[in-house]
């Protein structure tokens, strides 16, 4: 057993490792980490790539895998690559839902009975409270996407960003996921973090890496502590959660990270709900 | 223009930012940091060779400045001109060192001493023999040893700062500029 599956196996060190797919995407939305949009560098990495990470993360002994972006679905394959990923470590796929129509819901086919969830951001019951954060349209396409997933048998989960849950808007959602086809447990509620666009806009929560989970997180630009490390701001990747520029083979920055949680002091692991 | 990103200590990688914790660590940390795995193998490195060892420190500023003029790196010439300063060379010293044009000690020692960084850092190709045999007949064997690690070493620094272009510090360039250094 290695020392990260010893790690992972005795809960020192969190199971998942995610990649950024890419950093392009199709809407802009106000909270958004990576300044993402349609136009900004996809810094991508190549499905072999993450397939490798895939691999590699597996033979470590983490126990599964997430990918998120950028809006991942804008990458050719990407139902597919999920596929593989799944086979591999059971596998979080973070979307914005809006593409799944035409050979794109076709293609998700592929993820059907696999150990792969799709998780889709939904902020409000209300399409204009959501529409403000996301962008045009956004409410319309993923009510229509989440059920159609749901019919071919994708195990879709939906992921509420928000500064101050409502309770009555809460249950409005709540409500409304049950209605598209996602249980209770499969609906995940997480604040704004106060980096990439939030920032700016002054939203969100202030957060160190003492605050959020340290999940391994590889990108095109190396390895980062959390899923909320690699963020850009003014077009500018914020380097202050990164572990290492190597990532390949990932037990670099993998035994990186975990030499730093050795080094942190008991009781100090993050209990920010931000998954 | 500095060529790249000098990080700070709100910039800096987890993994890097121990090297941050006394306040402004210079561009070359500042610079390195943003590839924190080489900076935690360079850093000690670099302070192994160019920190106290065997040699005096004076022999070893004498070899970092004359061979920083000789690859004409600009940062490297004002830092460690000030450096040498304070480890007790004379303000003509280091003038001598740091010029363009050849360098003189009175020392027959360090005067073979220049020969041979000349040799090792102002040309490329084998170090002709006559200088060979004065470096040893100046320095044991592993004074030499060390002698030509820390020319290699100096080396590589000064490529690293004149391509990204790292710039003086305003203390460090109002300080030679005191002496009449600048």
């Amino acid at each position: 057993m290695t020392a990260i599956a010893e790690a992972v196996d005795s809960g020192s060190l969190p199971g998942r490792v995610w990649m950024y797919s890419n950093y392009h995407c199709n809407l802009a939305c106000s909270y958004c980490l990576t300044e993402s949009a349609p136009g900004v560098t996809r810094r991508q990495l190549t499905s072999e790539r993450m397939i490798d990470i895939g691999r590699d993360a597996a033979d470590l002994g983490f126990t599964a895998l997430g990918v998120t972006g950028g809006e991942p679905f804008l990458l050719p394959d990407m139902a597919h690559t999920l596929a593989q990923l799944g086979s591999i470590l059971p596998t979080v796929g973070l979307t914005n839902g809006t593409l799944f129509t035409g050979r794109r819901l076709d293609a998700a086919q592929e993820l059907a009975g696999s150990d792969v969830a799709l998780q889709i951001s939904l902020d409000s019951a209300d399409p204009d409270v959501n529409d403000t954060a996301r962008g045009p349209d956004n409410f319309a396409k993923v009510v229509a996407a989440i059920p159609a997933l749901v019919e071919r048998g994708v195990t879709v989960r939906i992921a509420t960003t928000g500064e101050e849950p409502d309770p009555a808007a809460m249950s409005r959602l709540c409500a409304l996921h049950r209605d598209l086809g996602v249980p209770d447990e499969d609906h995940v509620v997480r604040p704004i973090i106060n980096r990439g666009r939030a920032a700016d806009a002054g939203m969100g929560v202030v957060v160190t890496e003492q605050d959020l989970p340290a999940e391994l997180t590889i990108t095109a630009d190396g390895a980062f502590w959390s899923p909320f490390g690699p963020t850009v701001v003014d077009g500018q990747l914020d380097t202050d959660l990164l572990l290492t520029r190597t990532t390949e083979p990932l037990r670099v920055p993998a035994q990186t990270l975990l030499g730093l949680l050795e080094g942190r002091p008991p009781g100090t692991a993050s209990t920010l709900n931000i998954l | 223009m500095t060529a790249v990103p000098l990080l700070t200590a709100a910039s800096a990688p987890l993994t890097a930012r121990r090297y941050f914790g006394g306040g402004d660590p210079g561009p070359i940390v500042a610079a390195l940091a943003s590839v924190p795995e080489l900076l935690e193998v360079t850093l000690p490195f670099l302070s192994t060779i160019l920190g106290a060892s065997a040699l005096d420190a004076r022999t070893k500023e004498i070899v970092i400045v004359r061979t920083s003029a000789l690859q004409e790196c600009s940062y490297c010439v004002a830092a460690h001109s000030a450096v040498a300063l304070d480890t007790g060379l004379t303000v003509a010293e280091v003038r001598t060192l740091s010029g363009a044009g050849p360098a003189s000690l009175p020392d027959a020692d360090e005067a073979a001493l220049l020969a041979w960084i000349e040799a090792v850092a102002g040309a490329t190709g084998a170090v002709p023999d006559p200088v060979v045999l004065r470096l040893k007949s100046a320095y044991q064997d592993f004074e030499i040893v060390e002698l030509t690690l820390l020319i290699g070493a100096t080396m590589m620094l000064n490529r690293f700062c004149t391509a990204l272009s790292l710039p003086t510090s305003a203390e460090v360039a109002n300080r030679l500029a005191g002496v009449g250094l600048a």
